[in-house]
């Protein structure tokens, strides 16, 4: 690890180096070499935080949300079922937004795809925790809960550039760019407003009981009549599904074919969870 | 006076004769049941120095001037370094010394796997060391890894020669069977993740050498370093007080104390030779993988005919064949049997002991495919293990010097009983059974080992061994054995270990040796030291020693008399009691083998594959138990352990290039709190071996950590009817085996729909 140099700057825009909030997946980034930073600049105080009405703050740590009766089940239950305590109460919901791919390859720094390279090396090697849609270049699997959830609860994105929808914070990959979001160099997200749905809900599959990354994570809100899924751990981004048939245009590797029938479940498990109340 | 004795000596399922010289053994063993001490539950005498973080670990050894080391590792599966340039690295800020190939053992051009050791480096800060890495210039001829385990037996790429068994007629068994029975099973590569890493800090002092190690074997660690660094053995002290386990992978002083040893010498200061969590993962050892092919044949009413069994063991680079046929050989009473075990050399990462090394993935076949003959024949699992019941050794007819494992059985069947009940609490797409299997394991003495009391005239008894506690409460075991032995009260003993210069030679922390092996050494020690002052007091008090005993640190007489210790003890002023103890012999002409039953109940969710171990009953024949608290925190832990290895934890490798993928604990899935089971029930038979020591306790490290895999699957198949048979049993191959079971039989009949 190269040093870096932490600054406190006194406002957002002031910031100099890579900016820190929760610091949960950036630091072991920069320990790894896998984002370069010489600065630092820690925004964590400056960064909204809190809940207000249906606008989460981006400095909001998960923990927070976990806790807070206001928020959507979907979100609330995303928030309980992702990382340990200690991360939860460090970790920040825009942090979480952009957190990177647990795809071993990229995290070894394999000059793989996603690192601007020839070809994604998860596709003919060891896959089974990755993508089974938006696979064809790079097969690493978005690890965020919350993003899911939020996909699903129609969340829209304040920057300190712009408002957007969620679903056009993430992209997939592409030749000319291989970064999963559309942020611009300094755009920093400030919060995050989600609809209030009838319902909603988010089922994980993981290895273990608890403190893992989604196999697949489900999420679902109705709006009167209207379902709304998104999965997460199936695509290099959270994963908008227009309907439970669409599960059936999966593109799943060889050893990724059981989240294919895994999703099936927790999508019907989510589809019956909202049907009611 | 000693005597030289021919006897077997086992560690980790190795059995090897050999002349030792041991004292003879004069001391009955103690009645059954609990005494004073021994037999009831002791809090660890050291549980508050380590909750409170005063525990001195290797990892917290900072000695003045210390220098810290890193090491260059391979980054490819087989290469060999043309060239090793370590100019650059020795100019780099903080860099004191720099070794490359042959400069200390384990550094070596030709590296057989990711992450082999080839060059190694000392600096003032371990970030200096780290940051020196990249400036070691290495070229590289790189060469096609070997990775597959058939394809390395097809060509004969092997560790030893195959180790074959051959017993009656296979075949014409089998073609005489009313149920033949064939399966592949596999087992998965698994990290030992100790909490503390693989560490040493070496300094020398003029030609003698400190090793502070994070070690399973302080003795060995002692020999081997003064060996391979071509000085006396007792030129070298070798000092671990406390240790973060090791589970098997700490047994020898491994390349990364030689490394720090090399490069003390070299810079003239102390080296700190430390493995990250990501080495850790790498290199530092493993339970190989192990492909297991199959076969058993059995009468209608479950007599096992014959037993057939080929196993490919992925070893690695480097590494030793366990018994992995083991059970097939030893555990039912079967005529005819066949195995043959293969130690594949690949281009991976070396094979390590891991707790039960062998046994563990030899008991997941054999358990397994017992419960597939049973279930074949429609019959009781239970009653088909006790109908094979093995009254002597299968493969020698060798008496047991004790064996209980039809009282296991026994006791397990209320828990087995309960299935009926807890099948009928399936619910929706939760499918719940209960599973069994059966334990088999070593864990006889292995002397010699040594031991003194020494009593001084504080009254206050000191127990000197070279042993060391790798974690599992030895040091509280000891200190209740001498403690009895002496009559003195528990908190009145102080057991020192994690110090080669200590006592004699002591046992490794492996093979679960400790208790069985030491404990009679301490205990012999006790008594010794007790008749001394017994001697001294009948001198003192004017009457014959014959009617004086030692009782809760009291010297009484038959007659009503009674002393407090100290009242002799004070009379000795500087001079002291030493009482010297050894272990004795294993029985001759005996098997000593431990045994358990494990019934595990699970609930399996049949459209996600998630599978949740609700209870676990767990009964185990180790002989006495000394601490019934330490013994049940070993069982939980092996059960623990033993979750994580069945539904969780798994090594991988990049198919291709043979780089470890999982070197950090998100990606290498250790069991957490949540995974343990709400219930774990845990018994002892609790009966003496009358034939083995004076103590009559076998070892219990390892033997829980042996059938819980089997038992769990066994139970998937009871609430599913689905046969899972390789490790881990992830989302995929449970969802596999349910569709398999589901294409099988449309529609499945022995489970309330």
């Amino acid at each position: 690890m190269s040093p870096f140099t932490l600054r406190s700057p006194s406002s957002l825009d002031e910031i100099g180096g890579v900016p820190l909030a929760g610091g949960t997946d950036l630091v072991p980034l920069v320990q790894d070499g896998l984002v370069e930073a010489s600065e630092l600049a820690n925004i964590r105080e400056l960064l909204p935080r809190g809940i207000d009405g249906d606008r989460i703050g981006a400095g909001t740590s998960l923990a927070e949300i976990e806790r807070s009766p206001d928020v959507p089940d979907a979100l609330r239950e995303a928030c309980r079922l992702a990382a340990s305590p200690q991360l939860r109460a460090m970790g920040t919901v825009g942090g979480n937004l952009r957190q990177a791919t647990r795809c071993w390859y990229w995290r070894l720094g394999f000059p793989c795809y996603l690192h601007g390279g020839e070809r994604c090396h998860a596709r003919d090697g060891e896959h089974r925790e990755h993508a089974i849609f938006g696979n064809e270049r790079c097969a690493s699997a978005h690890p965020s809960d919350p993003a899911a959830a939020l996909l699903a609860l129609r969340a829209r994105v304040g920057t300190t550039r712009r408002t957007l929808p969620l679903t056009d914070l993430y992209r997939l990959p592409t030749d000319d760019d291989r970064d999963v979001v559309t942020l611009e160099r300094g755009e920093l997200i400030l919060w995050i407003e989600v609809e209030r749905p009838d319902a909603s809900a988010y089922l994980k599959a993981m290895d273990r009981q608890r403190f893992s990354f989604p196999l697949v994570g489900v999420a679902a809100a109705r709006f009167g009549a209207d379902v709304r899924l998104a999965l997460a751990g199936v695509a290099p981004i959270p994963w908008l599904l227009g309907s439970p048939a669409e599960l059936g245009d999966a593109k799943p590797l060889p050893g990724t074919a059981y989240k294919v029938e895994l999703a099936d479940a927790l999508v019907r498990r989510a589809l019956d969870a909202v049907a009611t109340g | 006076m000693p005597r030289l004795l021919k006897t077997e000596r086992e560690v980790e399922g190795r059995v090897e004769e050999s002349w030792i010289l041991v004292e003879e053994d004069a001391l009955d063993q103690w009645p059954a049941g609990p005494l004073v001490t021994v037999g009831r539950p002791a809090a660890r005498v050291d549980g508050r120095e380590r909750a409170r973080g005063e525990a001195r670990y290797t990892a917290d050894v900072r000695l003045p001037g210390m220098l810290h080391a890193a090491v260059v590792r391979s980054p490819h599966a087989y290469a060999v370094a043309t060239r090793v340039d370590l100019e650059r690295a020795l100019a780099a800020p903080g860099v004191r010394a720099a070794i490359g190939p042959g400069d200390a053992p384990g550094l070596a051009a030709e590296a057989g796997h990711f992450g082999a050791p080839v060059a190694a480096l000392a600096a003032d800060t371990e970030a200096q060391a780290r940051a020196a890495l990249e400036l070691v210039d290495v070229e590289w001829d790189v060469r096609e890894p070997l990775l597959d385990p058939d394809e390395a037996v097809a060509r004969g790429e092997l560790h030893g020669k195959p180790r074959r068994h051959e017993r009656g007629d296979v075949d014409a068994a089998l073609a005489e069977a009313d149920v033949v029975v064939e399966a592949e099973y596999r087992t998965q590569t698994l990290l030992h993740n100790a909490l503390e890493t693989h560490q040493a800090v070496c300094e020398w002092e003029g030609d003698r050498l400190t090793v502070y190690v994070s070690t399973q074997y302080i003795w060995e660690v002692r020999d081997q370093v003064a060996d391979e660094l071509g000085i006396p053995r007792d030129k070298v002290l070798v000092i671990c007080r406390f240790m973060g386990g090791g589970f098997g992978a700490k047994n020898d002083p491994g390349d990364y104390t030689l490394v720090a040893a090399v490069l003390a010498r070299r810079a003239g200061r102390p080296v700190r030779c430390a493995l990250t969590r990501r080495e850790e993962n790498i290199g530092a050892g493993n339970r190989n993988a192990t492909i297991q092919r199959l076969t058993a044949g059995a009468r209608a009413d479950g007599t096992l005919v014959a037993l057939r069994g080929e196993y490919v063991c992925a070893l690695g680079w480097d590494g030793w064949l366990p018994s992995t046929a083991g059970p097939m050989q030893m555990l039912y009473a079967c005529e005819n049997v066949e195995t043959v075990e293969y130690g594949a050399r690949l281009n991976t990462p070396p094979m390590a002991a891991f707790r039960a090394p062998g046994f563990v993935e030899g008991v997941w076949g054999l358990e397994l495919l017992l419960d597939e003959v049973a279930a074949k024949l429609e019959l009781d699992p239970l009653e088909v293990r006790m109908r094979n019941h093995a009254d002597a050794d299968p493969k020698d007819a060798r008496p047991f010097s004790a064996k209980n494992l039809m009282e296991c059985y026994r006791r397990a069947e209320p828990h087995w009983e309960r299935r009926d009940d807890v099948r009928s609490r399936s619910d929706g797409p939760w499918r719940r059974g209960v599973g069994l299997a059966t334990q088999i394991w070593f864990g006889s003495a292995a002397p010699p080992s040594y031991a003194t009391v020494r009593l001084e005239s504080s009254g206050r008894a000191t127990v000197g061994t070279a042993m060391q506690d790798i974690g599992t409460g030895t040091r509280t075991a000891m200190a209740q054995i001498a403690a009895e032995e002496l009559g003195f009260p528990l908190e009145r003993v102080e057991v020192l270990v994690g110090d080669s210069s200590r006592g004699g030679y002591a046992v490794v922390s492996g093979g679960s040796s400790t208790t069985s092996t030491m404990g009679p050494a301490v205990r012999s020690a006790a008594a010794d030291a007790r008749r001394q002052l017994i001697e001294i007091a009948a001198q003192r008090f004017g009457v014959e020693e014959g009617i004086l005993a030692v009782q809760d640190g009291k010297i009484v007489a038959a007659h009503g008399g009674s002393w407090p210790v100290e009242e002799v003890t004070r009379l000795l002023e500087h001079a002291q009691i030493v009482g010297k103890g050894a272990c004795g012999p294993n029985p001759t002409g005996m098997r000593v083998l431990t045994f358990g039953v494990h019934v595990a109940e699970v609930a399996v969710d049949v459209e996600t594959g998630e599978v949740r171990v609700e209870r676990v009953y767990a009964v185990h024949d180790v002989g006495r138990i000394v601490n019934p608290l330490g013994a049940s925190s070993q069982v939980e832990g092996g059960i623990i352990q033993g979750i994580g290895h069945t539904l969780s934890e798994q090594r991988l490798l990049d198919p291709s290039s043979g780089t470890v993928l999982t070197q950090t604990l998100d990606a290498y899935k250790l069991p957490t709190i949540a995974d343990t089971p709400p219930e774990i029930v845990c018994e002892f038979v609790d009966r003496p071996d009358a034939h083995l020591t004076n103590l009559g306790s076998k070892g219990l490290g390892e033997p829980p950590i042996i059938p819980i895999a089997p038992a769990i699957a066994n139970a998937i198949r009871d609430a599913t009817g689905a046969d899972v048979r390789s490790l881990p049993v992830t989302r995929e191959e449970m969802l596999r085996a349910l569709r398999e079971a589901r294409e099988r039989e449309p529609v499945h009949t022995s489970q309330p729909v």
